[in-house]
């Protein structure tokens, strides 16, 4: 699939989730592209849209919401065993108690490695048409398998994975309850996962009910942040929507982690991605800056592009941006306020893709303050979460069975 | 990843093999005799060592080539089962590695039949053996000074997973047999009788020939299954780590290793498996494909009494009957086929290891 063509769907579902969802109607983003398409030329001209109070998740039509599924895959999130060496599961790196990510800059990788990018969170990703800071994948089917597998995430293959659940009688029982087949199949595994995530969402938080109609939702200081959001800090041109984000791809400036120019395993990390995720023989010896969505159509002017990420739940996902480099939202707004840059001046390794929709924006210290207590209002409780019990493996064979087959050999 | 090796001519040979042992004499099997020397690329060669006994050619950093293939075992496992990556078990007995440069066929199934640079890479990348994705390994052997001036001595450049593979390789080629009594002339009165018993009346040498006493074809004795690797569910997945991910049929009700079925899925070479080299036993227990075999004392009796019972058997096990002295004949022969072992630093590297990955100063300016 070339990334042209993705790119205009994507804005036309967007758009369409945004509309559907002012409208109160049931369909999903898996809803009629067309009529999305003529609803999204109309509204292209009034600007970008507005703030929404956030719906239902979509549930896709080949993964159905079942109990007994989201309890499995419930277990299968926090179960170690889903990685290469049974130490690193999908709660490895998305902690409930660290906002469903790694409260580090990386994200904390399979045991000797390190990640290179920021650990999203969790809570509402069931509502992202695609996955991974560059979008590289369509869903959170994909999502759960590809971090299981990558080297520097859960470094697990297929058979090593499928065999250990083929040796747990939970879970045997489970899978053959939930999906009706005689042994557990990793990509089970991964719907079984997806379900669960898609129930980790947040609906209920002061921006929700605000937007609801319950005026005593927001502050004062609130509702003034919420007008610069939407105006003179120009937020909303990106966040916008139910989801607060467009799910498009940008260059904010955000600078290069300096991880790698100070750790080792950082280096490594860094250079394996290059590697890893294609780059040309120059690209590789000479990049040192994330190239980002570069990697998904391998377009130059992509490089530093990463897609707009939600403001819900970000009270507890600090730090922020795709390589962690901020550990406030202070730092954030202030680093907007500078039109991407950092407090040592520092901007994106590709400044020539820098979007233009980033200038410094005069806000004045109370402005700022406004802001920050409005970005607050996107996230409600933190939600927390007992790790569930795991099942045990077991012998799938008694002895004697084993020694009546060798009798027969 | 596991490439299905064709081993045709193997095959052919080994049916040939059959059809001679009926009608010829010992005299036709290659006859036993010393190893050749191999030529050995010094400075690639102790690039290797560094490699071979370095954990951060695993994924997760924890165990080296070495774990399995322990130096003072003659580089095999010490137990009846390998060990296997972290988080799993294994399923069978790790081979000994001395003398592994002069086979032309490596694994118990003989599933790789290419050379030792496929082995290397088999043996890195198989996710319950030792997990890595090597272009991780390779950006983690930039990062280690030493490995890049290692390379570059070794006339490879920079460090490459490429040059891992033949490294590796070289430094297995300085592991080969010396000082045995065999080779040396030094036998004792019992091995001298042990070998001709072992060359006539107990008829090894039908699959025992050649140099390293290994015909290197499969052949099924009916050892019988070690059920720890089915009673175990952490050797058991490895199991079915291992067969699900070759293709074998029906793998999850298997309660057998099915040897070099694996290699042709053909009911005729089940439960076959490659004939090891009979060099260095003195530090190689426990035996077979799946140690089941404790000692050579037993190992002798198992094939005194015709090898186990399967019915694949190969036609040629049939009880022996040896008297106890000369059972212990055989065995006296059997250990003077043992030599030095290959231990200390001119096989083993026993430097420290850096505990970090240095930081390449200046990363912004440098090339990659």
């Amino acid at each position: 699939m070339s990334i042209k063509k993705i790119a205009p769907s994507l804005v036309a579902a967007a758009v369409a989730t945004v509309v559907l969802t002012a409208c109160q109607a049931q369909e999903t983003k898996m809803g009629s592209a067309a009529a999305g398409k003529s609803m999204a030329a109309k509204t292209a001209q009034s600007g970008p849209p507005p703030l929404a109070p956030l719906g239902p998740p979509p549930i896709p039509p080949d993964n159905k919401q079942t109990p007994a599924k989201i309890e499995l895959g419930k277990i299968l999130f926090f179960d170690p065993r889903l990685g290469g060496d049974a130490s690193t599961g999908c709660s490895t790196c998305h902690e409930p108690d660290q906002g469903w990510a790694w409260a580090e800059d990386f994200s904390r990788g399979y045991p000797g490695t390190v990640h290179w990018r920021n650990s999203q969170t969790i809570i509402n990703s069931a509502y992202y048409s695609r996955l991974f800071w560059a979008g590289s994948v369509p869903s959170l089917e994909k999502q759960a398998k590809s971090a299981a597998k990558g080297g520097v995430a859960g470094n697990g293959e297929d058979d090593i994975m499928e065999s250990r659940l083929a040796l747990i009688p939970g879970y045997r029982k489970r899978f053959k309850d939930v999906f009706g087949s005689e042994w557990p199949l990793i990509g089970d595994a991964w719907r079984a996962i997806s379900a669960f995530e898609r129930t980790l969402v947040q609906r209920d938080t002061p921006l929700d009910k605000y937007l609801l109609g319950d005026k005593s939702a927001l502050t004062e200081q609130q509702v003034k942040g919420m007008a610069l959001f939407n105006g003179k800090a120009g937020c909303i041109q990106c966040h916008n929507g139910e989801m607060a984000t467009d799910q498009d791809y940008y260059n904010i400036g955000v600078p290069p982690n300096k991880r790698w120019e100070e750790d080792g395993l950082a280096q490594v990390t860094f250079r394996f991605e290059l590697y890893a995720k294609g780059m040309t023989e120059e690209g590789y010896r000479t990049t040192k800056a994330d190239p980002g969505f570069y990697f998904r159509g391998k377009n130059k002017w992509d490089k530093g592009k990463f897609r707009t990420p939600s403001l819900r739940y970000t009270t507890y996902t600090a730090p922020y941006m795709h390589n962690g480099v901020f550990y406030t939202m202070e730092e954030v707004v202030d680093f907007y306020n500078r039109g991407g840059f950092d407090e040592e001046g520092r901007t994106t390794g590709y400044p020539e893709n820098k979007s233009k929709l980033i200038k410094p924006l005069g806000l004045t210290d109370e402005e700022k303050e406004d802001l920050l207590a409005f970005l607050e209002a996107f996230s409600g409780e933190e939600i927390m979460m007992e790790k569930p019990a795991m099942p045990e493996y077991a012998p799938l064979f008694t002895k004697a069975e084993l020694e009546a087959a060798q009798e027969a050999k | 990843m596991v490439v299905r090796v064709s081993t045709g001519r193997a095959l052919l040979a080994a049916t040939l093999g059959v059809g001679l042992a009926v009608t010829a004499q010992a005299a036709s099997y290659p006859d036993i005799g010393p190893l050749p020397q191999l030529k050995i690329d010094k400075a690639k060669a102790e690039l290797g060592k560094r490699l071979f006994f370095d954990v951060r050619l695993s994924g997760d950093a924890a165990i080296s080539c070495a774990d399995c293939h322990v130096p003072e075992k003659a580089y095999a496992s010490k137990e009846a089962l390998s060990p296997g990556y972290p988080g799993n078990g294994h399923f069978r007995n790790a081979s000994s590695l001395v003398n592994t440069a002069h086979k032309n066929i490596w694994n118990w199934d003989g599933r790789i039949g290419t050379n030792l640079n496929d082995m290397t890479r088999e043996m890195i990348t198989e996710d319950y053996i030792m997990n890595m994705d090597m272009r991780i390994m390779q950006e983690r052997l930039k990062q280690d000074p030493l490995y890049v001036k290692m390379f570059k001595d070794a006339g490879y450049g920079e460090p490459s997973n490429g040059s891992v593979r033949k490294a590796i390789p070289e430094f297995l080629k300085t592991l080969t047999s010396t000082g045995s009594p065999f080779d040396t002339g030094t036998m004792s009165a019992s091995a001298k009788r042990g070998m001709k018993l072992f060359k006539g009346k107990a008829g090894c040498i039908q699959c025992h020939n050649g140099p390293l006493l290994t015909d290197l074809k499969p052949h099924n004795t009916g050892v019988p299954e070690n059920f720890d690797v089915f009673l175990d569910p952490m050797n058991h997945q490895a199991f079915m780590a291992f067969a699900m991910f070759q293709g074998i049929p029906n793998y999850r009700n298997m309660k057998r290793d099915p040897g070099y079925f694996n290699v042709t899925l053909e009911k005729k070479d089940m439960g076959k498996f490659i004939t090891p080299s009979l060099r260095e036993l003195k530090y190689s227990a426990p035996y077979m494909h799946n140690g089941m075999i404790k000692t050579l004392p037993d190992v002798v009796e198992f094939y005194n009494n015709g090898g186990g019972k399967d019915s694949n058997k190969s036609k040629k096990l049939k009880p022996l009957g040896l008297s106890a002295s000369q059972k212990k004949d055989l065995v006296a022969f059997l250990e003077s086929l043992s030599g030095k072992p290959l231990t200390g630093s001119k096989y083993v590297w026993d430097q420290p290891y850096p505990g970090e990955y240095p930081v390449i100063e200046n990363w912004t300016q440098v090339r990659n």
